[in-house]
C-alpha cells in the first residue's frame, strides 16, 4: 500500500483487516506464518528492518537439536527455507514496517516510511524478538566497541571484518559462537572475558575457540578501554566472588575492537502496551503465557524470544503452536487433527529444552554432575577445554588401541543435540533416551572411517583416532572451518585442545565432501605418544 | 577490511561498485550494503561527535537500534548509517552535534 498524501492524516482512518497478524519475521514469525498459510488462513507479517528472517541469516555456524529441529544445517540455510515457504504459501511480508501500537481490540499501527498505517485482525502473533544487553564501563562509548550483533551483521551478511584483533565480552552462547566466527572472518580473538566463574554457553563452542589457542578468563571483568578516538587497548581484571575488582590483578590486552556478548533481552514492549499480564524474568518483562503460546489477551499470541530467550530451533516450533491454536479456533483444524499436531509440536519443544540450559536455569545455575551422573570437566567449565585425564570418564571416549580407527566422542555437557546418532552408517554412536543424553559408542562398533560425524556434530566435538597409522606414528581427523584450509602434506604444529603446541604434525588427507557442508575434515599424522592431546593443526613452523 | 575469503559464505552477493563521498573524500563501496559496511570498509571509525562532549562515536548495535551511528547523508542530519543502504554518489558527512562541523557550540573537534 501506498502512503496517500492527498491530505494529511487521511492514511488515519483506513484499516485494513487480515485473519492474522504477525509481528517479526524471524524463525518464530515465518514458522507461524508458513503453518497458518499453509491452510489458507490470510496472514500478513510486519518486520521492522529491511530483510526478513530476523537473526537467522546472521547464523552461520549448524544448529544443535535432532533432524526435526533441523539440526546440523547452518541458521542462514534455514532461513532461505522458511522465507521460500513463506512465499510458496503466498505469506505477505510486509518489510520496513515498524508496529509501534497494539492495541487489545486486536489492531495495530504501522509505521511505513512517513506514514502510519492501521491494521486489524482476528488473531496477532507477537514475535519481535530480543535486543541486546549492554554493560557500561569506562570507555564503552568509544569507536570499536560493539554488540556482538553489530559483529555478525558486519562480518556474516557485509562482509566486512568487524576489527583486527577483538576481546569478545561475555561467554555465553551468543559470545562463543561469535567469537568462532570473528576468527573465521579472519579477526584475531584475544580472549574471552566473563564476570562469572564459568563459562556461560556450551562447554563444545568453548573448546572450538581454546583449540586455537583463544585464552579464557573467567572472574573477570572490564575495567576500562584506553583509546583517543577508538578502541586501543582493554585492562581487564579479576573479579571475587562478591563481583569486586581484586587491585593488582589487572591485565592489559591491545585490540582494536571490543564486542559485547552480555545477554539478550526481550523486546516485549507491544505485549506490555496492549495490557498483557508480565512477568519478571532474569530482569526482563516477558508476557504470561499458556502452552498454547497464548497470552492473558484473548487473541494475542507470543512466539520466539519477546516470550523468554532461547534458541532459534525453540522459536520456530513456538511459533507453530501459536499459529496451530489459531488455526483450531477459527476452525481451520478440528479438535483431532490439533490435538495431534500441538503435541508433536510440545514434544519437540520439550525435547529441545531439557539439559544443563533448560528453560527457566540461569547460565550460573550449573549442575555439580550431568544427567548420568558424570561429574562434569571442571577446566572445561573454566577454561574452555577438557584435560585428557577429564575426558577419559565419559562415556564417549574408549580406550582400545587395537581397533584400526576409534572414534572418541568429546561431548560431555546434557545438551539436546543427536547428529552424531543420526549420521553414523555403522550405528556405532548411540544417543540412548532422548537426545540431552551423553553419546557413546556402541561396544561392538565397527567404525568405518567415513568421517561423517566429524562433520556432522555441531558442537565439533568427534574425533577420529588411529592408533596404529604407521610405526610411531598415529593419525588424528577433526573438523576445520577456517581460511586457508591446509593443503594435503602440509607441516605445521598439533595443538592440544589448549591450544597449546605438543609437537610435529602433517596433513595426510584432507576431506571436504559435499554432503559435510563446508566443514572439511583434516587428518593429521602426529607420534604416537601425543595422539590423545592432538586435536587442532597449524600450518608453518613456529 | 572487506573478506575476501570466507570457509562458510562463498558469497556476499554484493551489488554494484559505486563511489560515495565521505566529507572530502571519494570512498567505494557497494550499492545496496548499509552506509556503515561501506565506510568501517573504507577503515573509517568515527561516525560523529556528540553534541555537549564533542565526543567520538561509531558503530555499536549496527541493526538500527542505537542510533551511535547517525551521520548526514545527503543533507539529511541523524540518519542511521547502519540500516541506511548505500547509492550511487551519496554524500556522506561526519556530524557534529546535530549538525554539520562549525555549527556546535561545544563543538571541541
Amino acid at each position: 500500500m501506498k502512503p496517500n498524501m492527498d491530505y494529511p492524516g487521511k492514511a488515519l482512518i483506513k484499516m485494513k483487516r487480515y485473519e492474522l497478524i504477525i509481528i517479526g519475521a524471524g524463525p518464530a514469525g515465518l514458522s507461524a506464518a508458513i503453518e497458518a498459510a499453509a491452510e489458507g488462513m490470510e496472514v500478513i507479517v510486519f518486520d521492522e528492518n529491511q530483510k526478513p528472517g530476523g537473526q537467522l541469516f546472521k547464523q552461520i555456524h549448524k544448529f544443535f537439536g535432532s533432524k526435526q529441529h533441523r539440526a546440523r544445517e547452518r541458521g542462514f540455510k534455514i532461513g532461505e527455507d522458511l522465507l521460500k515457504k513463506a512465499e510458496d504459501y503466498g505469506v505477505e511480508v510486509k518489510l520496513n514496517s515498524t508496529v509501534i501500537g497494539l492495541f487489545d481490540s486486536k489492531t495495530v499501527s504501522v509505521k511505513i516510511a512517513d506514514s502510519i498505517e492501521h491494521y486489524s485482525a482476528y488473531n496477532i502473533i507477537v514475535a519481535a524478538g530480543a535486543s541486546e544487553k549492554m554493560i557500561p564501563f569506562p570507555g564503552w562509548t568509544l569507536p570499536g566497541v560493539i554488540g556482538a550483533g553489530a559483529a555478525q551483521t558486519m562480518m556474516n551478511i557485509e562482509g566486512v571484518k568487524p576489527g583486527e584483533d577483538v576481546l569478545m565480552v561475555g561467554s555465553g552462547n551468543v559470545g562463543l559462537v561469535v567469537g568462532y566466527q570473528l576468527i573465521q572472518a579472519g579477526s584475531n580473538l584475544k580472549a574471552v572475558i566473563d564476570a562469572s566463574e564459568k563459562i556461560g554457553g556450551y562447554g563444545v563452542h568453548a573448546a572450538k575457540l581454546a583449540r586455537t589457542g583463544v585464552p579464557f578468563y573467567t572472574s573477570h571483568t572490564l575495567k576500562e578501554l584506553k583509546g583517543e578516538t577508538e578502541v586501543e587497548k582493554a585492562i581487564i581484571t579479576e573479579v571475587d566472588e562478591n563481583w569486586q575488582p581484586i587491585s593488582g590483578s589487572e591485565k592489559e590486552i591491545k585490540v582494536d575492537t571490543v564486542c559485547l556478548a552480555v545477554g539478550l533481552s526481550p523486546m516485549s514492549k507491544l505485549l506490555e502496551m496492549a495490557g498483557c499480564q508480565m512477568k519478571s524474568e532474569a530482569g526482563d518483562l516477558i508476557p504470561i503465557c499458556d502452552q498454547y503460546s497464548k497470552t492473558s489477551l484473548e487473541g494475542i499470541y507470543a512466539a520466539g524470544d519477546v516470550a523468554g530467550i532461547e534458541e532459534a530451533s525453540a522459536a520456530m516450533v513456538e511459533g507453530r503452536i501459536a499459529a496451530a491454536s489459531i488455526l483450531k479456533e477459527l476452525s481451520y483444524l478440528d479438535q483431532a487433527e490439533f490435538e495431534a499436531r500441538f503435541s508433536a509440536y510440545k514434544a519437540s519443544l520439550e525435547e529441545l529444552r531439557q539439559g544443563m540450559f533448560g528453560i527457566g536455569e540461569g547460565s550460573w545455575d550449573y549442575p555439580q554432575k550431568s544427567r548420568e551422573g558424570y561429574p562434569l570437566a571442571k577446566t572445561l567449565l573454566k577454561k574452555g577445554y577438557l584435560k585428557a585425564e577429564e575426558l577419559k570418564k565419559f562415556p564417549g571416549f574408549i580406550d582400545k588401541k587395537s581397533s584400526e580407527v576409534i572414534p572418541i566422542i568429546e561431548c560431555t555437557q546434557n545438551i539436546p543435540c543427536d547428529p552424531c546418532q543420526d549420521i553414523c552408517p555403522k550405528d556405532c554412536i548411540k544417543v540412548e533416551g532422548d537426545i540431552v543424553t551423553l553419546p557413546e559408542l556402541d561396544e561392538n562398533f565397527e567404525c568405518s572411517a567415513c568421517e561423517l560425524c566429524v562433520a556432522a556434530c555441531p558442537g565439533q566435538a568427534l574425533f577420529l583416532v588411529n592408533h596404529n597409522y604407521s610405526n610411531n606414528y598415529s593419525s588424528v581427523s577433526f573438523p576445520y572451518e577456517f581460511f586457508p584450509l591446509p593443503e594435503l602434506g602440509s607441516r605445521g604444529k598439533a595443538l592440544d585442545r589448549a591450544g597449546k603446541v605438543v609437537g610435529e604434525a602433517e596433513i595426510i588427507k584432507v576431506n571436504q565432501a559435499k554432503i559435510n557442508d563446508k566443514t572439511a575434515v583434516l587428518t593429521m599424522k602426529v607420534k604416537d605418544a601425543i595422539v590423545d592431546q592432538a586435536r587442532f593443526f597449524k600450518e608453518g613452523d613456529f | 577490511m572487506r573478506i575476501k575469503n570466507h570457509p562458510i559464505i562463498k558469497d556476499f552477493k554484493k551489488e554494484e561498485l559505486v563511489e560515495f563521498r565521505f566529507d572530502d573524500q571519494v570512498m567505494q563501496g557497494y550499492s545496496g550494503e548499509s552506509i556503515a559496511a561501506a565506510l568501517k570498509a573504507n577503515g573509517v571509525m568515527i561516525h560523529r561527535y556528540t553534541r555537549k562532549k564533542s565526543e567520538p562515536r561509531g558503530v555499536f548495535c549496527a541493526i538500527g537500534r542505537c542510533t551511535d551511528c547517525v551521520m548526514i547523508v545527503d543533507g539529511r542530519a541523524n540518519v542511521r548509517t547502519c540500516v541506511e543502504p548505500l547509492q550511487a554518489g551519496m554524500i556522506v558527512e561526519t556530524q557534529y552535534g546535530l549538525s554539520r562541523k562549525g555549527a556546535n557550540k561545544n563543538e571541541k573537534i
